[in-house]
């Protein structure tokens, strides 16, 4: 962002930046009351002290030959009274709060149900349907999964994680929750109105632009979901996008992620990759940097074993479709050379068979032998020709039915 | 106050033998106290201080100790049942509860000027505490770490062996009885399946300290067992660790109370070795309960 | 015997004779002023640490996309989301931009378990990793080595046995043990923290302190727990010698509120300082031993941990700012010339504060722990806010109808007014539940810490320093430059922490070494508090050199500039190896400045009420 674009839009937004942010959750604003009320008492009494102290300074600043005046060494009275009035006024906050804040600590009635599972570095949502977000974003220097929730009635964040504790926070919704391995936790929103449409044409939720009527600050599109609670090297980068849309776009998104069988191998492989938790510390750039080797160019190199388990142990092997295969599953059995020792997390369960194949499919055509990465492409045309085949006639009458409908105007 | 005076304010041991040449009679106290008795006084209460550290120190444990225990009650009374002998912990408990005596009785001596009694008081409490790490060393730390009943992740849970041949030499340990799956793996595995096994395999003869007791062998192996003898482990080799400390500390008195450096004028430093004995001593008295009979 | 009536900084006539003097010493002075240096050079270690974090957090990582000929194809500078006219161009290379720590490859050497061969292999490490081990380095070095002992154990130190009359402290050789101690805790720590590094915040929560492979943590933690030792220990001495060691005719409300404050200080660091002491020793065997009590992956319970750490961890708070607020009590009085206001109030407060300190801990876990418990803790929250709002109250009546000198303690007492005050009034959002849930691990708290830490401790620590300079060193300071330096810091820490609050109430995550590129305000705060940061380099540089340039060309200090009346102004300057000629006899309370004249000093520049009845 440029100096100039960032003070114009500073200038217009420059009061609104010192508060929160928008409302977002249907309780936020009777958070922000108690906030203002504290800050507006706190400020009233912080001017009211500073004033006596300047003016002290400036009035009894010493003269030569004066002396201070006698005075009392201490007033009984006044000293209570300022240790009740403040104990009043804590007193105010604590049960304010308190009671703003339990009613929030129990899931309404209806909820809908998302896992969220944290792992070093990256969230996952599991949505009632089994599927997970396969759309993505660039977020400062990552592309990380965007996840949809739906407007107007609330949804439960049921959260664990894989590895560390790492603790979900949305802003605008004024949620915040620690999430521990080995243990369930909970919090719940209920979003206000979508910040984002759902364009069937691409099939990805697209942000609305509210510039104009003033609903985000210039250059903000929608909410972003934060890791608050500091889990290792890129804790920085847990940061990912959540889209609230409305009801009927929210089904669509959904269905949209849950159907994978019509993308092709390859495709599917590469979304999978940044939105399944391998572009956290895989990277796809030769000689590429992160926590665990880069996946270009290791397609047919070998490795050397590490598998206590098996009675040939470091027998090795060569990486393919079978080596990827274990390796998700079971990410102990082999090491890649300097990355010893490394614990990359189980992943065990998580991926189907055919999304193991397309993962594997990927990494082929990242390889350095051109005749790899043909072979890779075919492999994935091969496959989606097969399938267009099998499902012609079915996808002939769906067709009819999915035809996109109108989306949402935005602001209506 | 005098040293008269003090001596027959604080205790009744008859007048004081008039000072001579010895060590502890010429002793200067340090120049930024008023006189001995203060320094005294100051040297008991810093005591009483660090001693106020010691019980809080342990109070880590025993913290950690009462969160499992309320997470894995079941599992907590099985595991002490099973793992842990009552009688060598008994019998350790009788013999820190004499030393306790014996080191008072030291102090005493000193007091009452007998150089020779003092000395023998205090080598028989160094002898307690060396027969208390002895008996502790001997039955309980060996075989258990023959057994692998060693602490969290190493703990070699009966037919699933230890938990990982990287971290642990095969050569020290018994082999394994079965296939190889560590300590977390068996937890998420659940107990169902380890019970199971456990059952099957005979594996009631590995395990000798209630058979050897004369009794029956009700326990099986439970998800949670590593973690009670993680505390088992942690809390009473930092207590053994104290004791260590405490017998070189009584050895150093033994040596000063034959150079006459303690006498009835001066015996703040046995007073306050015999302060930390009593609560290394107290620590255990919470310890054993705890840990061998609840 | 040495010489009693020579100073203490005197030489001992040969230079290795003296620096046996010194290595060797008893004399709570000396050691005292050892730990000031060392406490100082871990003060500058700590802020260029922080330097650097700021430097990060100047821009946000962005990506561009370099084409074959080296060519920026595109950016995510200006990206406006999904859908928007951004499209990454088939063939490009994204490169990580706005970083100011790069990524760095590593070699690994790693020797195969079974056969005893050794691999050579890289690593790469991201830039973030320097950036987290640059935050834990500040954070631990400003926790362990700089704050805790900065006023206790060196201005305590020197001071505490002066002000009750004493010849020393109650155990000098447990207070040289404590200092050795601390040098050696204090290299094992910058030895874990510079070679290989750590990277768990200085708060090494499990079970990701227990599990990283990164670095030393380890050895970190062990310094920790070292350093824990000789914390108790000066901890232990001090209680000892205010009981025992206090001139005779000093009653408990006849001593200084600094001496309270220690005390007060002193009863914390010996009970809470153990808890923390088995935490990490605890963590220590999770580590080597796996027992798995604060791993769940192992059946264990990470938020045991929190618990543990914070019942150490939240008192310390108090460890840190209660001689804080002594140091303020003592400037007060002094440079006002005048009684304080409601001395017992300020006393007991302290203790208040120490008594209530141990009940509080669990207000750091309000998103971790049941809705029950922070209901409590909450309300135990507010509890503590009470005796600290009383103090700040009592030193402002104090400055009613008084005589300010305009000097640069005074101007320090007023620059903690003013800061720890904005610190005290940030209190209450955080321990409202409501309220916290949104601002618990952001900007916010960073600020208030920074602001009751750094605004309060620091600057305390800062105004005593020159408070009692001319004492201890026997040299004058230059007057005119400490100001500006003083209005410095004073510019640059607000200008640095004040944006900080709204970067909390906007939502920005702390310990994040980046953040989102399309919201302006985050970068804008960011580059404002990096700016105030150089101005509190800046600041703190010229304190230094007036420091420098008194010891090497100051004039001679008198006895008792200032005309206080507590017993350290009696002594020579700098005082004597046994501090006192003889015995001193109390012959008024600390804080008398209506009755009695202060020794050594020209009556003529501290008139007494008495002397001009018709003041003002």
């Amino acid at each position: 962002m440029t100096l100039s674009t960032m003070s114009s839009s500073l200038a217009t937004n420059a009061w609104d930046a010192l508060w929160f942010r928008e409302n977002g959750s249907a309780y936020a604003g009777e958070y922000n009351s108690i906030y203002y009320f504290i800050f507006w008492a706190s400020a009233a009494f912080f001017v009211v002290l500073m004033v006596l102290m300047v003016w002290f300074m400036l009035r009894y600043k010493r003269r030569p030959g004066v002396a201070a005046e006698v005075s009392a060494s201490h007033n009984t009275p006044l000293e209570i009274a300022w240790s009740v009035i403040p104990a009043i006024g804590f007193a105010i906050m604590f049960f304010w709060g308190t009671w703003a804040y339990l009613p929030k600590a129990v899931v309404p009635e209806g909820a809908e149900t998302i896992n969220v599972t944290a792992q070093q570095w990256q969230w996952k949502f599991e949505y009632p349907n089994g599927a997970t977000s396969l759309q993505t974003e660039w977020i400062s220097d990552m592309e990380q999964p965007l996840f949809a929730i739906p407007a107007g009635r609330p949804v439960k964040f049921l959260l664990s994680s894989t590895d560390v504790i790492h603790s979900f926070y949305i802003p605008e919704f004024r949620i915040k929750r620690d999430c521990f391995p080995n243990r369930y936790t909970v919090c719940w929103a209920e979003a206000k109105e979508p910040t984002h449409w759902f364009d069937p044409a691409d099939g990805l939720a697209k942000p609305y632009d509210k510039n104009d009527d003033g609903k985000f600050t210039d250059g903000e599109q929608g909410y972003y979901l934060y890791c608050a609670e500091y889990c290792g090297d890129q804790h920085s980068q847990m940061t990912h996008r959540i889209a609230v849309l409305a009801e009927p776009d929210y089904q669509a998104w959904l269905e949209k992620q849950n159907n994978t069988d019509g993308v092709p191998l390859l495709d599917l492989g590469a979304k999978l990759y940044k939105t399944g938790g391998c572009a956290a510390c895989h990277s796809v750039q030769p000689g590429g940097v992160g926590t665990g080797p880069s996946w270009h160019g290791i397609w047919g190199t070998a490795r050397p074993g590490y598998q206590p388990l098996n009675a040939d142990e470091n027998a090795g092997a060569v990486v393919d479709e079978q080596y990827i295969r274990t390796s998700i599953i079971e990410p102990q059995s082999y090491y890649a050379p300097g990355f010893q020792g490394v614990q990359m997390s189980q992943y065990a369960g998580v991926f189907t068979d055919r999304e193991l194949r397309a993962i594997a499919t990927y990494i082929q055509s990242l390889s350095d032998d051109p005749a790899a990465v043909e072979k890779a492409k075919q492999k994935s045309d091969a496959e989606a020709a097969a399938q267009a085949a099998s499902d012609a006639g079915a996808a002939e009458g769906a067709a009819d039915e999915s035809d996109p409908e109108v989306p949402a105007e935005p602001g209506a | 106050m005098s040293d008269q005076q003090h001596n027959q304010a604080g205790f009744d041991a008859g007048p004081l033998p008039p000072a001579g040449t010895r060590p502890h009679e010429t002793y200067v106290h340090g120049h930024h106290w008023r006189d001995r008795w203060e320094e005294a006084d100051g040297a008991k209460l810093g005591m009483w201080l660090f001693v106020c550290t010691e019980l809080l120190l342990f109070a880590g444990f025993f913290c950690a100790y009462a969160a499992f225990r309320l997470m894995y009650p079941d599992n907590w009374h099985e595991a002490s049942r099973y793992y842990l002998d009552w009688k060598i912990g008994f019998i350790n408990t009788g013999v820190l509860l004499f030393s306790s005596w014996t080191i008072v009785m030291a102090i005493r001596s000193l007091q009452l000027d007998k150089k020779f009694a003092a000395f023998i008081y205090l080598g028989i409490t160094n002898a307690c505490a060396i027969c208390f790490l002895f008996l502790k060393i001997t039955f309980e730390y060996i075989p258990k770490w023959q057994l692998g009943k060693l602490p969290g992740k190493y703990f070699n849970y009966p037919n699933y062996g230890p938990a990982d041949p990287a971290v642990i030499d095969s050569t020290t340990l018994p082999e394994p009885a079965g296939p190889l799956v560590d300590a977390g793996h068996a937890i998420t595995n659940g107990a169902t399946d380890m019970v199971a096994s456990a059952m099957n395999s005979g594996v009631m003869d590995v395990l000798p300290i209630a058979a050897k007791a004369g009794e029956e062998a009700h326990h099986v192996p439970m998800p949670h067992d590593h973690i009670f003898m993680s505390v088992y482990w942690i809390s009473t080799a930092t207590h053994g660790l104290h004791v260590f400390i405490g017998v070189v500390l009584i050895t150093w008195l033994m040596f000063r109370v034959m150079g006459e450096h303690y006498g009835p004028r001066r015996y703040t430093m046995v007073e306050n070795v015999g302060l930390y004995w009593h609560v290394v001593d107290l620590i255990w008295i919470f310890l054993f309960p705890l840990l061998y009979l609840v | 015997m040495s010489d009693h009536h020579a100073h203490y900084l005197a030489g001992k006539g040969s230079t290795g004779k003296t620096i046996m003097s010194w290595v060797w010493t008893y004399d709570h002075k000396k050691i005292g002023v050892m730990y000031l240096v060392a406490v100082l050079m871990m003060f500058f270690l700590g802020g260029l640490a922080a330097l650097g974090v700021r430097a990060e957090l100047f821009e946000p990582h962005y990506t561009e996309f370099v084409n074959d000929d080296g060519q920026v194809v595109a950016d995510t500078k200006g990206y406006k989301g999904a859908g928007s006219d951004f499209v990454v161009p088939e063939g490009t290379t994204p490169e990580q931009r706005g970083v100011m720590f790069p990524n760095i490859t590593v070699t690994t050497v790693e020797t195969n378990p079974d056969t005893g061969e050794r691999t050579e292999g890289t690593k790469t490490v991201t830039g973030n990793n320097i950036y987290n081990r640059a935050f834990t380095l500040h954070g631990t070095i400003m926790v362990f080595l700089f704050i805790i002992p900065a006023v206790p154990a060196a201005l305590g130190n020197i001071f505490l046995p002066i002000m009750l009359g004493a010849k020393d402290v109650a155990f000098p050789k447990l207070n040289l043990w404590s200092w050795y101690i601390y040098l050696f805790g204090g290299m094992f720590a910058i030895f874990a923290l510079i070679q290989g590094g750590v990277e768990t915040g200085w708060t090494f929560y499990t079970p990701y302190s227990s599990t990283t492979e990164w670095g030393n943590v380890t050895a970190m933690v062990l310094a920790a727990f070292i350093l824990g030792f000789s914390s108790i220990f000066t901890g232990m001495n001090f209680i000892v010698t205010v009981h025992k060691l206090r001139v005779p005719g000093m009653g408990w409300f006849d001593m200084p509120l600094f001496i309270w404050a220690l005390y007060a200080t002193s009863i914390i660091q010996v009970l809470a300082t153990p808890v923390l002491g088995i935490t990490l020793l605890m963590v220590v065997f999770e580590r080597t031993f796996l027992i798995g009590i604060f791993d769940p992956a192992l059946g264990g319970d990470a938020v045991l941990f929190q618990h543990f750490f914070w019942f150490y961890s939240h008192p310390a708070v108090y460890i840190m700012i209660l001689p804080g607020f002594g140091i303020i009590s003592e400037i007060i009085a002094v440079h006002c010339r005048k009684r304080i206001f409601g001395y017992r109030a300020i006393a007991f407060s302290s203790i208040a504060i120490a008594a209530i300190s141990f009940l509080v801990w669990a207000h750091h876990m309000f998103t971790s722990q049941s809705p029950v418990a922070n209901v409590v803790f909450s309300a135990l929250t507010f509890l503590v806010a009470i005796p600290t709002a009383i103090k700040v109250f009592n030193w402002i009546s104090t400055m009613y109808k008084s005589s300010i000198a305009w000097t640069t303690p005074m101007l320090y007492a007023c620059f903690f007014l003013f800061c720890f005050t904005i610190g005290g009034l940030t209190g209450p959002p955080l321990a409202t539940l409501a309220v916290d849930i949104h601002l618990h691990d952001t900007y916010f708290v960073v600020a208030h810490f920074h602001y009751v830490m750094m605004g309060g401790t620091v600057l305390a620590f800062v105004g005593g320093l020159h408070h009692w300079w001319p004492k201890f060193t026997g040299k004058v300071y230059n007057e005119t430059w400490a100001t500006v330096g003083g209005w410095i810091v004073f510019l640059g820490f607000n200008l640095t922490f004040f944006i900080q609050f709204f970067l909390g109430t906007q939502g920005m995550p702390r310990r994040y070494a980046t953040y989102p590129t399309d919201i302006p305000a985050f970068e804008i705060m960011h580059k404002i508090s990096t700016v105030g940061s150089w101005l509190l380099l800046l600041g703190f540089l010229i304190h230094l050199f007036v420091f420098l340039h008194s010891l090497l060309a100051g004039k001679k200090a008198a006895r008792n500039p200032w005309g206080g009346l507590t017993l350290e102004w009696e002594t020579e300057t700098p005082p004597l190896e046994h501090n006192f000629e003889r015995e001193p006899v109390m012959t008024h309370g600390p804080y008398d400045y209506d009755t009695a004249r202060p020794v050594n000093a020209d009556p003529a520049l501290f008139p007494m009420p008495t002397d001009t009845p018709k003041a003002h």
